[in-house]
């Protein structure tokens, strides 16, 4: 039987996790585990992705075109 | 390796990253105008200081170094805004309380069968929000979820410890949800005019 690491460790590892950033396997499994039986954890996790990819939609932009004629001519001149 | 092929290596790079240095300028500096001046005075700066670029596999936290430098020495004493209250990262002042009581009101809502919540969120709302952060939190947040920099990355961008990342990580987020959170009446309101 795994190790339950509870509610306020997972929440410790919650952005990490999120973030790539548990490299430690053993860490993964027992974060995973966690969310298999607990219900508010697994909704956090389903709700800051949900978070995190209108994060990206939103605050990713193109960069304007006079930005890039700029940009261009100020390599040309390197 | 010859100046044409350093040039032709840096104006790759920089085509590669224009899109991204744009994003978090706009971010750092809240203005179109001045996240432009902004992006083309690191490109400018950056090339002035290619020696220094030793491992060119880190081509990309070098030049959003340089970026944000940049900032911070000419863009934040320009701004008009007064100073943002900065918040200690080794104030943990509860914070796993705060997530776990924030998210809890959060999770009721987000847990309705409508789940319409990041539907209604408007991008202007969502951008407020982040504007809002004090800058050592947003400037994680969007280096971190927005432009996909590890945490090692972002600490050689800003010259902190990877550790710091990981608690400015948290904090950061805690305090958008906090203030999407104060958003819900307005979202609802919107929500039941139409």
């Amino acid at each position: 039987m795994k190790h339950d690491i509870g509610c306020l460790q997972a929440i410790e590892a919650f952005y990490a996790y999120l973030d790539g950033e548990l490299d430690n396997p053993e860490s993964i499994e027992e974060f995973e585990h966690h969310l298999g039986h607990c219900r508010s954890c697994f909704s956090r996790i389903d709700m800051e992705k949900a978070l995190n990819k209108r994060l990206r939609e939103t605050a990713q932009k193109e960069s304007p075109d006079d930005l890039r004629d700029r940009v261009s001519k100020l390599l040309a001149k390197f | 390796m010859t100046n044409d092929d350093t040039k032709a290596f840096f104006g790759k790079g920089i085509e590669q990253h224009i899109d991204a240095m744009y994003s978090v300028a706009l971010r750092l500096t809240r203005k179109g105008a001045d996240a432009e001046d902004l992006v083309a005075e690191a490109v400018a700066k950056a090339w002035g200081s290619i020696h220094s670029l030793n491992d060119r596999a880190r081509f990309r936290p070098w030049l959003f170094r340089i970026l944000h430098n940049t900032f911070v020495s000419d863009y934040r004493k320009k701004s008009v805004r007064p100073t943002e209250t900065s918040l200690d990262d080794n104030d943990e002042e509860d914070l796993a309380g705060l997530l776990n009581e924030q998210s809890d009101d959060f999770l009721v809502w987000w847990s309705n069968p409508e789940r319409t919540f990041f539907n209604d969120l408007l991008g202007e709302q969502l951008l407020a929000a982040i504007d809002n952060l004090p800058e050592a939190f947003r400037t994680v947040v969007i280096l971190v979820n927005v432009e996909g920099f590890t945490y090692d990355e972002t600490a050689e961008v800003l010259g902190i410890a990877p550790g710091t990342v990981r608690s400015r990580m948290k904090r950061g987020r805690t305090l958008l949800q906090k203030a999407l959170w104060k958003q819900r009446p307005t979202l609802e309101g919107n929500r039941h005019e139409t």
